[in-house]
């Protein structure tokens, strides 16, 4: 029996994600490759290769951090004990098991839905079994109790030992069983918002177009050229000291992206936004629950050697990680937060003219916001989530449209996507600079944030005690507020002029010293 | 053998040259391994030190100059951390589970008040005539090692990426010092004056106790880095305008603070001399590392290989037609941090801590906070 949660197969030249096939390990379930924040190259996968059999995947586990459970030798499949487990509602799945399928092939995911059911009831009728040996087994042990002729008595200890050893047997399985569920279960993707389009990147529908492309009277140049012509970054020293796609800013840049940074921050705070910095180096588990696959081929994530951590591909993971585990309180919720990191991305598979330049780097700042809020609310605040990034780059003087995203591309995680394509004049397409994602709760089931619904208490019981309401698991939400190097590429292209020098948009201004514009220098 | 020969003198040559052949081949490879193994050795070797650097371990270190003095408190004062937490500024706690120890989340006001450091430092330093960077912070082994780092050595600092020759920067002064590395530039374009923001990564292997923590050691931070190379005879006095930059802007930010002429002992490979800057901290009671200024004169361009070529007025042309050129010489290279903003946060709280619980932002900064001038309890 083979893990198969393939590739939704997305085409070679849609530079979207896709969720990959699990590859080297087993308990690093599927989840996209990477967040929603960046256009990234698929993985040209037409025809997704079949995922290797289970107990190959057993084989080839190499990281530390997976406690593999002792090998059930009963079973034909080697069962590896997931790390952690989301709390996935089986029995939701099996009532509404219809709408599920519909949507895990909208998405074009590889979910086994057929296999969850059968293991779901297998497990339901091993569970009973279990509990029915165990009933028989404290029936001998009462009648042990009593008084008993010694042939009695020895029939009866053999009838324990028996149902003991067949009791042992079965909690094994359904040890494995709930494991194997599990991992299975959590193939399956987040559930689409109705209104969302079904099909793939050509499907995506536009919700807004903002201002129009400029128009120039004289030959415009790309950002690399302008760069260049300005001194303003060195692939080619960081070429030789890092590696492709690496890069250093340098004089106006380094203090635009100071600037787009601080300006991000402080006009997204004023939205009740709490301003944090997070850790760039994670365990790997948090990158998991979060809807990553840190280990997977062409994995998008970088391993720290020796160890269970990874650098982050963005601040939704640490931010993600913050509540994980806890209940807060209901009125805490919305918990609202702005994250400057820098982010770090292997980008393999990535190729084409695409990729020079700024346009699909290793290493970028990103200020990204993230919501923590109550379920009935995740959709307006994905409307307000969208409304800021409009409002922003607006008032940057961007020109771009938002795209409300297709089933096909959407990434195991996200419930809706807008995207942010803005006008690349030198690249002369639009290319993506953000992305706002409702996770809904997929993510919280597997980071385990829960939040308490404040009710009043109900009148106290006999003893004294109130009743508690039942807790709910909050609805996860990101959007990116600014990913540097994206708007790198469309300030110095939009905002180019014909004597080479480029003007530095307004809001900006004041967070560079009231500098008004990058010109040419002397030599 | 080019000439004529007895088919027996031939033969007997043939041999000769046969057996020559093959004792040339093994001392040739003896000379790559000797080679290799003296280049091994002889890179152990470290630089040169200054003659006034005094001899000895830490303790021996020179009291070069000292800064302002304690401040008086009339009320009992908190370490950073407990201001951390009354002031929700960090959350060293969620960052364990998350990350692991000595990872941290800045929050609210600490946030502002790190680009506000880092802002208001490149702007200091720019002023000076230093060049703006950022960095990439993943980069080949090779390069960290060229530096003077060791990065697969037992406890080391620098954490490595899996399946690759990369690695994590501890410090922007390995990627600013690849950028000219195996190459020659014109005298005329020295000195090369760099100052870097980056962040930085350290595995801290093998450091425990009191004084770890809060942010005093984190696996991750900030950091403004200066970084010059010049011609030779100049290194010594970049080394004291390093110095005296560090001092000029941590005076205006208020702080008290030492400067010690680090000890051969305690000089670390590289340096051929160190001045560290440590600043009082009242909560942790005591003096700590905030800056290190090293002139690193030729160890790192040796083994970046960067050179420079003097410009000298060409000779007299030889029969040739040819002029001669200069030969090349090797640059010095120094940096010294501007600002590393961890332990730059535990002294701005622990020193400009207030009675009613504040914390008073220095004068310098209140322009890159949008105009806040110190950090309130929030009401709950």
């Amino acid at each position: 029996m083979a893990l198969q949660c393939r590739l939704s197969g997305a085409t070679f030249q849609s530079l979207k994600l896709a969720t990959i096939p699990i590859s080297s390990s087993s308990s690093r379930f599927i989840f996209r490759t990477l967040p929603k924040t960046l256009n990234l190259a698929l993985f040209s996968r037409h025809s997704a290769p079949k995922a290797p059999p289970f107990s190959v995947l057993i084989r080839n586990l190499s990281a530390p951090a997976v406690a593999a459970a002792p090998a059930a030798e009963t079973s034909d499949i080697k069962v590896v004990k997931p790390q952690w487990n989301a709390a996935i509602d089986f029995k939701w799945i099996r009532d509404n098991k219809e709408a599920v399928a519909v949507n895990i092939k909208n998405r074009n995911s590889n979910a086994n839905l057929e296999l969850v059911l059968q293991l779901y009831d297998k497990m339901l009728n091993l569970q009973k079994e279990v509990e029915r040996l165990r009933g028989e087994r404290n029936n001998v042990a009462n009648k042990m109790k009593g008084k008993l002729e010694p042939s009695e008595r020895q029939k009866l200890i053999e009838e324990g030992k028996n149902l003991k050893e067949a009791l042992t047997t079965l909690e094994e399985d359904l040890v494995k069983l709930r494991d194997e569920l599990q991992i299975e279960a959590q193939c399956i993707p987040n559930l689409t918002h109705p209104d969302v389009p079904i099909g793939w990147e050509d499907s995506s529908k536009l919700r807004n177009m903002v201002g129009s492309p400029r128009k120039f009277d004289f030959p415009i140049k790309d950002h690399l050229q302008i760069g260049k012509e300005l001194d303003l970054f060195d692939f080619d020293a960081a070429a030789e000291v890092s590696g492709s796609k690496f890069y250093y800013l340098k004089n106006e840049a380094v203090m635009l992206e100071m600037a787009l940074v601080n300006w991000t921050l402080t006009e997204v705070m004023k939205r009740g936004f709490t301003p944090l910095t997070t850790p760039e180096i994670v365990r790997s588990s948090v990158v998991e629950k979060c809807g990553f696959q840190p280990r997977g081929e062409n994995t998008q994530v970088y391993s720290i050697e020796d160890s269970d951590q990874c650098l982050i591909g963005t601040a939704e993971i640490p931010v993600g990680g913050i509540h994980m585990d806890s209940i807060v309180a209901e009125s805490a919720l919305p918990l609202k937060y702005v994250a400057f990191s820098h982010c770090f991305r292997t980008e393999a598979g990535a190729a084409g003219t695409a990729t020079r330049g700024l346009y699909r780097v290793h290493q970028f700042s990103k200020v990204e916001m993230f919501i923590l809020c109550r379920q009935e609310e995740s959709d307006m605040y994905h409307e307000e989530l969208i409304k800021i990034e409009e409002d922003l780059f607006s008032s940057l003087g961007l020109h771009f449209k938002i795209l409300d995203m297709a089933t096909g591309d959407l990434g195991a995680p996200a419930y809706r996507k807008f995207d942010v394509e803005a006008w690349m004049p030198g690249l002369e397409r639009y290319g993506e600079i953000s992305s706002a994602s409702n996770c809904t709760d997929y993510q919280s089931r597997r980071l385990g944030i829960r939040y308490r619904p404040s009710e009043s208490p109900s009148t106290t019981s006999k003893k004294g005690k109130t009743n508690l309401a039942a807790t709910k698991f909050v609805h996860t939400l990101n959007a990116t507020a600014c990913a540097i190097p994206r708007m790198l590429v469309c300030l110095l292209e939009n905002f180019q002029q014909e004597d080479g020098s480029v003007i530095i948009p307004h809001p900006l201004r004041p967070f560079m010293g009231g500098v008004e514009a990058i010109y040419p220098k002397s030599r | 053998m080019k000439g004529k020969l007895e088919p027996a003198e031939r033969q007997k040559l043939i041999e000769e040259g046969k057996n020559l052949k093959e004792a040339l081949t093994t001392l040739e490879e003896d000379l790559v391994k000797l080679r290799d193994e003296l280049q091994i050795e002889a890179q152990c070797i470290p630089n040169l030190t200054h003659p006034d650097v005094p001899i000895g371990w830490e303790d021996s270190s020179k009291l070069r100059n000292m800064v302002g003095s304690p401040r008086k408190f009339d009320f009992p004062v908190k370490d950073h951390l407990q201001l951390g937490k009354e002031l929700d500024l960090f959350d060293f706690d969620a960052a364990a589970e998350v990350s692991g120890s000595k990872f941290y989340y800045l929050k609210n006001e600490a946030v502002m008040l790190e680009m506000a450091l880092v802002n208001w430092t490149l702007t200091e330093v720019m002023k000076r005539g230093f060049t703006p960077l950022t960095t990439p912070e993943i980069v080949r082994s090779s390069v960290v090692e060229k530096c003077g780092f060791q990065p697969r050595g037992e406890n080391t600092q620098v954490y490595s990426i899996e399946d690759s020759d990369q690695c994590l920067i501890g410090t922007a002064e390995i990627p600013v010092g690849g950028i000219h590395m195996d190459s020659i530039v014109a005298e005329s374009a020295l000195p090369l004056k760099y100052v870097a923001f980056s962040h930085c990564f350290r595995t801290e292997a093998g450091a425990a106790g009191t004084a770890t923590r809060g942010l005093y050691r984190v696996h991750q931070f900030s950091k403004v880095e200066m970084f010059i190379l010049c011609r030779q005879e100049e290194s010594d006095m970049y080394h004291e305008e390093l110095i005296k930059i560090e001092e000029d802007l941590f005076s205006s930010l208020g702080l008290h603070f030492k400067i010690l002429d680090m000890a051969t002992g305690d000089l670390g490979a590289p340096a051929y001399r160190k001045f560290d800057v440590e600043a009082w901290m009242p909560g942790l009671e005591r003096y700590g590392e905030i800056s290190s200024a090293s002139n690193c004169t030729d160890y790192q361009s040796r083994r970046l290989g960067i050179r420079y070529r003097p410009s000298e007025s060409p000779s007299t042309t030889s029969k040739k037609g040819k002029t001669n050129v200069a030969a090349t010489k090797i640059v010095h290279t120094l940096n010294a941090t501007a600002c590393a903003v961890p332990r730059m946060l535990v002294c701005l709280l622990e020193n400009f801590q207030q009675e009613d619980g504040s914390v008073s932002i220095p004068h310098p900064l209140r322009p890159f906070t949008g105009g806040v001038e110190a950090i309130y309890p929030k009401s709950r």
